[in-house]
């Protein structure tokens, strides 16, 4: 009998099927590009005549440099705030948006309005509003606040990064409250009740039983700002404050060199990026893991 | 028992005498426009196993939340021990509930689960673990204490939502749906268990239901609740036998429910005849409905008395331990329900004997 005729066979196929567009697409577009990356990075360049192949000295004057340490702070520093803080408050805004309350539901559009909004707008809008001839600025010295709009103090392009962390936040807040939100009204309030009638108050029913059953929401929400935070380009690139930039800022600016062999030195800050963040992610989901295990979940 | 002794000691001490009483008094409950509760009147001895029955929407589950504390009442007052506790936080009522699907923590071990209560109250280590064994003793689940809610049945479910409720030493019990989830097999022994233990401690338990045969099986008083007004309230027996409405006798499920007009003081002109019925209340000429339970009519294939009522049978039902007979009467239709130790055949004529005392006048 020939074996595609046998239902298992027939299974299998289907599945591979099925997986199949994911699988090519990470396979063939990401991981071919992940190993060129790499070996590009290690001084296999054939196409600028460079082939120096494997070659460590890009790594290791960019590791080198104080500099890249620097960047490479500043972008951590940059991603980690912003991700922390839309967790809190996408967090809290989720536990809002269960309990009934008027208006809630107009409510419930509004606050997605920041999802279906480009990054760039909310780039342009944070240097409208927060800039030093903005808005904020502009009210600030109306009010009486300040004398001229040009004592407001430089929220934005300063190297504390306030105005890419509040772009983040801005974009992020949102789909952190999304992603909880659905998780809770998964959970329902069955739980929550549970504890009170058991004496426990608020405080202690979100610590003791709402954290625990929404955590993998919050982790998940994490991961992926975090990643999207790290790699990020426009805002820092715009609200940034200057040399020494966040990584992919640094690799940009390599990128787009006269001298095009730099490209090689900007695939090595590429690799780096991802060096760093995939160390992270992958600590951060261990962590997660022992503590589901610790709690039963697997 | 040391449990109960506990549980004693603290019901005695708060007043010198051991009541938990519960009353309610004009409760109201809206949900802006959305009437749940129009006015109810309730009150629950200390100690009792009270069951609030009524159709899905009724309000008796608005009703238990409200006096969990997990509702505010939006007029009326609840009274534990004659004391007005609509002030007080669900935190502070010290109640108690199970949730009609347990509402588990799912993250903790049945032992964590079991412990809660007892830990956010501050409690050392070294009690809780004492209490905590001894309470899982009490509802047999010592073996699983280790356990997460994932690996456990429906029925252990339950045992732990009622052993983290008792821990606490609730002077209230409040249980939704207790049986609604369970399988029939496990049904009869929950059942026994949840009466059980109810006796043992002597704790004011209300529970709410849906079905009329849980109610009767589990309480000793049963608060039937129609569109947010009690439509009667006693035991079991009463309610199934003496119902005060139409609406109860039929949510009890009476299937005989013949209408008449009262004649005299004992007699009541129905399609069925004139039937002798013990008299109640009303006037000459009321319209009334006669109730006959279909297992307390004696049918026969011979008359031996002249007020048997003729009749000829138009479908049977065999439910094993009984049959069921369809019997049509003049222009009626009457149940009858008898055991199954012989079988009537299809369309053989009959003779119904609906004794006096075993038929039950409903006002209209």
């Amino acid at each position: 009998m020939p074996p595609t005729t046998s239902p298992d066979a027939r299974a299998r196929l289907w599945r591979a099927a099925q997986l199949a567009p994911v699988l090519s697409v990470l396979v063939l577009l990401f991981g071919g590009a992940l190993v060129l990356a790499l070996a590009q990075s290690l001084g296999f360049a054939p196409w600028f005549g460079v082939n120096t192949f494997p070659d460590p000295s890009y790594f290791g004057s960019l590791w080198g440099s104080a500099d890249f340490w620097v960047s490479l702070g500043l972008t951590l520093a940059y991603a980690l705030a912003a991700t922390g803080l839309a967790l809190i408050l996408g967090t809290a805004l989720a536990l809002a948006l269960v309990r009934a309350f008027r208006g809630q539901r107009l409510y419930k559009y509004i606050y997605k309005l920041p999802l279906m909004i480009p990054y760039t707008v909310g780039i342009a809008l944070a240097v409208l509003m927060l800039g030093n001839g903005g808005m904020v600025s502009r009210l600030a010295a109306f009010v009486g606040l300040i004398d001229s709009p040009g004592e407001f103090p430089r929220i934005l392009n300063t190297h504390y990064g306030w105005g890419i962390i509040a772009v983040y936040v801005w974009k992020q807040t949102p789909f952190v409250a999304l992603s909880v939100y659905a998780v809770l009204l998964g959970i329902g309030r069955d739980t929550s009740e549970a504890a009170a009638i058991l004496g426990a108050n608020r405080r202690q029913i979100f610590w003791r039983v709402t954290l625990p059953q929404i955590l993998p929401g919050i982790v998940s929400a994490a991961l992926i700002c975090f990643a999207f935070n790290v790699g990020a380009f426009e805002a820092p690139f715009i609200l940034g404050g200057g040399y020494p930039d966040t990584l992919p800022v640094v690799a940009w600016r390599y990128f787009n060199d006269a001298d095009y062999t730099l490209q090689i030195q900007g695939m090595a800050v590429v690799v780096s990026i991802a060096l760093v963040a995939g160390l992270i992610l992958f600590a951060w989901l261990a962590l997660y893991r022992w503590q589901e295990r610790r709690m039963g979940r697997r | 028992m040391p449990l109960l002794a506990k549980a004693r000691h603290v019901r005695v001490s708060r007043e010198g005498v051991c009541v938990t009483e519960v009353q309610l008094r004009s409760v109201a409950k809206r949900f802006g426009d959305e009437v749940a509760i129009e006015a109810l009147d309730l009150r629950i001895p200390d100690g009792e196993l009270v069951a609030l029955l009524g159709p899905s929407g009724c309000g008796k589950t608005t009703t238990l939340r409200m006096i969990s504390g997990l509702e505010t009442p939006s007029a009326g007052q609840i009274l534990f021990e004659g004391r007005d506790v609509s002030g007080v936080s669900v935190q502070e009522r010290n109640v108690g509930m199970v949730f009609q699907r347990y509402a588990l923590f799912p993250h903790m071990t049945v032992e964590k689960n079991v412990a809660f209560g007892l830990s956010i109250r501050g409690l050392p280590k070294s009690e809780i673990a004492e209490r905590v064994a001894e309470i899982l003793g009490v509802v047999q689940l010592s073996e699983y204490r280790k356990r997460f809610p994932s690996q456990l049945s429906g029925g252990q479910m339950q045992r732990v939502a009622i052993a983290r409720t008792l821990i606490t030493e609730p002077d209230v019990l409040m249980m939704d749906e207790p049986l609604a989830n369970l399988d029939t097999g496990l049904r009869g022994e929950m059942r026994r268990f949840i009466r059980e233990l109810q006796q043992r401690l002597g704790i004011t338990t209300i529970f709410v239901t849906h079905d009329q045969v849980e109610a009767m099986e589990l309480a000793d008083r049963v608060a039937v609740i129609f569109d947010g007004r009690l439509a009667q309230y006693g035991a079991p027996d009463r309610l199934y036998r003496k119902p005060a409405s139409l609406n109860v006798a039929r949510f009890l499920g009476a299937t005989n429910l013949v209408p008449g007009r009262l004649r005299d003081p004992d007699l009541v002109d129905t399609p069925l005849g004139t039937l002798v019925c013990p008299w109640r209340q009303g006037q000459t000429g009321d319209a009334v409905h006669v109730m006959a339970r279909s297992e307390l009519i004696d049918i026969g294939t011979e008359r031996t008395a002249p007020t048997d009522i003729e009749g000829r049978i138009i479908a049977r039902e065999f439910f094993g331990a009984t049959v069921s007979y369809s019997v049509a009467c003049q222009n009626t239709h009457v149940n009858v329900t008898e055991q199954a130790r012989r079988m009537l055949e299809l369309g053989a004529p009959v003779w119904l004997k609906l004794a006096p005392e075993h038929m039950w006048i409903i006002p209209e």
